[in-house]
């Protein structure tokens, strides 16, 4: 009974509380108190996030965890957030990242500014917000609505080259958007002419019947959009730049949820809406994901400054995510939910470390060494976020990269045996050496910063370990590698429903090509990790 | 019919008491701080009227042919008396008596133009909003820039109220009335005489709105006024000529050839407007080329053959009227004075917050950055353009607007850039030592 009123309530309550915080904290005058506020609150929405997501079992009644008011009724655009199968993961991810990154950034001069928290609460809000809209306009306003807390992280705490930083990034970004609205609007006029009356909902989009060329450019420019966001080679230019400029939180942000709107987009909005035009172009799709994993497993190989050798793996990684959505296959999609928490996680946790070094030993934190001896707490952690970063197994990573490359490689081989082509086939193996990779500059930088000669104890420049706090904040997403890692079975009912239909899409027969041999749910276990 | 003329024409009467009582008071040589409570009591007064009118759904014809007071020009009135309002509570004008008098001129002037039925009382209306614009911007100024940059105005302004007049004209000669609606189905009737009258009327209009390429005048009449006139110009003189425009062709399907005529006119406008606003380093030459930017998107709304133009025009200038004033007040409280370099801005959001947010609210509006209003306002605009089926222009305007995207942010990057490098905030500053 008390779930039964509680639950409904979910919803208005979590997105509430990060919009009225962000109005409350501004006013506040700088000091430790807007600080204890701020993390109270995004402590609690983890609670209620959490709550939600351990409800959530994939086959809930849609209206479960929703809010659903009118707001434009002339247009038929709806104030619509849902929980469902696809962003239940994001859900989790965006209310776990956020206090861990304050409790990071907590000693800094900044985390004590009302501003730099209000825009922390703003970004959450908006993320919160793109990730649950069901309906098309406000998930483009969503969207577009993280780029400024964003865009003003960067300018306001970033490092010497922000002003730049900030620039490419929003004109990259609004470049990729400026198409997006026109496809939002022509879904809408389509759907107001093929039934008479308005409706932006994304359900309704879906359902509508769209003409070949009409699903060509409502694909364009959703895939435009994600694929700048993401980023995916070749619009991947603002990223080493932007990453490396942000305060700490403001990478971890970007690289750890940001990031994934991307991924989402293409999920939630690009195959559903343009099934046809989605299966059409996935060879291209899947040739330019597998470029990203190994251009970017290349480029970070060649990186000497860490920041930059974390974004370039982020490329390589997203593009997994990529690779497995358009394989069209039930074990590839799940590997792309997981990859998303946990990648979301793993870069996230990189990047914090990296920041507190930095804080800690100011501009020379590059030449940092030995930090088993000198910090071994740090080191432990440190080392642990790596490892899942590189797959091993037992971390979540390896659950991802595995699940999206088995995925991958039986869709491909059923494609290659069908006659239908080996591009599949050849991007999956080029993939799988993005994994060797992968394990080449992840590990480069753990030997470097981790391992080496301290030298005599008496010679060594002090350098602070980590603290309870910032143990504890970072003993969140180590945990939620490890469950992922360890028994990824109890979470895939949760995406099971949702990524039913992403699957149909790749066993529709298109005119102009083979269909590939059908691999439904069904086909492969469930639980399909090894021991 | 008198119940009609005193109640329906209630606002546009407490207008005309507005300007007696304010000539009355500067001859009894009232100090002049009165003039603001005035002006803002006389027009919430006139607005509150209208509210009433509008919750009551009130509509009628006051003098056959000539007024007549429909939905439509109810809500255009109450946009035009907000535009008023907000520049009366956002600026203290430095004219005295006079700036208030020749303000209230024009917004009486507007408002006669949305009430009127016929193209006598039309015409006049757009007369008396467009001349006190001129005297309002030579008043108070010796200065030689401001009487060019005025003079310009007012020989655009005449060169458009000769083709105004020439149109208005060839249709009287076409349908042999003066009332408004006897265009349309004349124009519907085919014939080159009732074409030619529609396109004289908008070339006319054009002309007041800055609409490339009749935009010349604009960015000197912009630059050389003081910043209170030149909130005015962009926010009661360009709401009044576009809600005009409605006025006339109200819902009306436009042919296809004067629709083929609009849509690369509005296309130029939009992506001219941008591009040479990128360039500037003054802020009011800055608001010029965007108000010849912002009267591309609304003409591109007369592309419309969906129905709704006149209520995307009514959100799309009461959101750009209020964008801008609302930039120009913030503007003034930064930087006071008559200078208007843009360099001014930088790093004042470490100064005067508020004021700097406000400014930055208003330009990301202006750009149509969601979920600022002004994405809305576009998204009505673009809504109605698309399901007419102009997909084409709609993306060439899109792209356009992304170029408005760069000049807007580049001012609000200005606001939060940092002065020196101790005023870059805490943690940041080895950074930029690195950096150096």
């Amino acid at each position: 009974m008390s779930e039964a009123l509680f639950m409904p309530l979910s919803l208005p309550l979590l997105l509430g509380l990060a919009v009225v915080g962000a109005v409350l904290v501004a006013p506040l005058r700088a000091g430790a108190l807007p600080r204890a506020f701020t993390l109270g609150l995004m402590a609690l929405m983890l609670l209620l996030a959490g709550t939600v997501f351990l409800a959530f079992d994939g086959a809930d009644a849609p209206g479960r965890h929703a809010l659903d008011l009118a707001w434009m009724p002339a247009l038929g655009i709806r104030l619509h957030f849902a929980v469902d199968g696809l962003n239940v993961y994001l859900l989790l991810l965006t209310t776990l990242l956020f206090p861990v990154v304050l409790a990071c950034s907590w000693q800094r001069a900044e985390a004590q500014s009302p501003l730099y928290l209000s825009l922390l609460l703003a970004l959450q809000a908006g993320l919160l917000g793109t990730f649950l809209a069901q309906d098309l306009v406000l998930f483009f306003v969503c969207w577009e609505a993280v780029l400024i807390p964003m865009v003003l992280l960067l300018l306001v705490y970033g490092g010497a080259e922000r002003r730049r930083a900030a620039l490419g990034f929003f004109l990259y970004t609004m470049a990729g958007s400026v198409l997006f609205l026109a496809a939002v609007i022509v879904l809408g006029v389509v759907q107001h002419r093929q039934t008479g009356n308005w409706s932006f909902d994304i359900a309704t989009l879906a359902a509508l019947r769209l003409g070949g060329r009409t699903q060509l450019f409502v694909f364009g420019a959703i895939v435009l959009a994600c694929a700048v966001k993401s980023p995916l080679f070749p619009f991947h230019s603002w990223l080493p730049l932007a990453y490396g400029e942000a305060s700490p939180a403001g990478t971890a942000l970007m690289a750890g949820v940001m990031s994934k709107m991307g991924a989402y987009g293409l999920l939630k909005l690009a195959l559903p809406l343009a099934p046809d035009a989605a299966q059409r172009l996935a060879p291209l799709m899947v040739a330019l994901a597998a470029v990203s994993i190994v251009y970017g497993a290349v480029l970070a190989l060649r990186q000497t400054n860490y920041k930059q050798l974390v974004a370039y793996a982020s490329l390589s990684h997203m593009g997994y995510i990529v690779l497995g959505v358009f394989s069209f296959q039930a074990t590839a999609l799940h590997g792309v939910m997981f990859q998303i928490l946990s990648h979301g996680v793993a870069v996230a946790g990189i990047f914090l470390l990296l920041g507190l070094l930095e804080e800690r030993r100011g501009p020379v934190w590059l030449q940092l060494d030995a930090l088993a001896t000198r910090a071994p707490r740090l080191a432990v952690v440190l080392m642990l976020f790596v490892l899942a970063s590189l797959a091993l197994p037992l971390s979540s990573g390896f659950t991802a990269e595995f699940l999206i490359l088995l995925g991958a490689f039986t869709q491909g081989l059923a494609a290659w045996a069908a006659g239908a082509g080996a591009g599949l086939l050849v991007a999956a193996l080029a993939a799988s050496l993005g994994v060797v990779l992968g394990a080449t500059y992840m590990l480069r930088l753990a030997r470097v910063l981790v391992f080496g000669d301290a030298g005599p104890p008496a010679a060594r420049v002090p350098l602070a370990d980590l603290g309870a706090r910032e143990l504890a904040a970072l003993a969140l997403p180590l945990a939620l590698i490890l469950w992922v890692g360890i028994w990824p079975a109890s979470l895939m009912p949760k995406t099971e429903a949702a990524l039913a239909p992403l699957v149909a899409i790749g066993a529709r027969a298109v005119p102009g090509r083979t269909p590939a041999a059908p691999l439904t749910a069904a086909a492969v276990p469930a639980a399909g990790v090894p021991r | 019919m008198s119940a009609d003329f005193l109640y329906g024409l209630l606002p546009d009467h407490l207008l005309l008491a507005l300007m007696l009582l304010l000539m009355v008071l500067e001859m009894a040589r009232v100090d002049a701080r009165w003039a603001r409570p005035v002006f803002v009591g006389a027009v919430g007064a006139a607005l509150a009227v209208l509210l009433q009118q509008i919750a009551a759904g009130y509509s009628a014809e006051i003098v056959a042919g000539e007024i007549r007071i429909d939905r439509f020009a109810l809500l255009a009135k109450a946009v035009l008396l907000g535009c008023g309002l907000a520049i009366a509570l956002g600026f203290a004008a430095r004219g005295g008596w006079k700036f208030w008098l020749l303000l209230a001129s024009m917004l009486l002037g507007a408002m006669l133009v949305m009430g009127s039925a016929g193209f006598a009382s039309f015409f006049i209306g757009i007369e008396l909003l467009s001349l006190p614009a001129f005297a309002l911007m030579v008043q108070g100024q010796g200065g030689t820039v401001a009487t060019e940059g005025a003079f310009k105005y007012l020989l655009m302004s005449s060169v458009g109220t000769a083709l105004l007049l020439f149109g208005i004209s060839l249709a009287y000669g076409s349908t042999g009335s003066l009332a408004i609606a006897a265009l349309a189905p004349a124009l519907g009737g085919g014939g080159a005489q009732p074409q030619a009258a529609v396109l004289l009327v908008l070339c006319g209009l054009f002309l007041k709105a800055a609409v490339f390429p009749f935009h010349a005048w604009a960015p000197d009449a912009y630059a050389s006024t003081r910043l209170e006139v030149t909130a005015v110009l962009a926010s009661v003189v360009k709401a009044g000529v576009v809600l005009a425009l409605v006025r006339i062709v109200l819902d009306v399907q436009l042919g296809v050839a004067t629709t083929a005529l609009v849509a690369p006119l509005a296309i130029a406008s939009i992506v001219f407007g941008n591009l040479a606003a990128l360039g500037q380093r003054r802020f009011k030459r800055l608001l010029a080329y965007s108000s010849v930017a912002h009267a591309g998107y609304m003409i591109f709304a007369l592309a419309d053959s969906t129905g709704s133009r006149s209520s995307d025009l009514l959100w799309y200038t009461a959101f750009y009227a209020g964008a801008t004033v609302l930039a120009s007040a913030c503007y003034a409280l930064l930087c006071p004075g008559d200078g208007d370099e843009l360099d001014a801005l930088d790093g004042q959001f470490h100064h005067h917050p508020l004021a700097a947010l406000g400014l930055a609210f208003a330009l990301l509006s202006l750009a149509g950055l969601p979920p600022f209003p002004g994405f809305f306002a576009k998204l009505f605009i673009f809504t109605s353009v698309i399901g007419s089926g102009h997909l084409v222009a709609a993306v060439l305007a899109f792209v356009g607007s992304f170029l408005g995207l760069a000049v807007y942010l580049g001012l609000v990057l200005r606001l939060f850039r940092a002065e020196s490098p101790s005023a870059a905030g805490g943690r940041s500053a080895p950074a930029a030592q690195a950096g150096a």
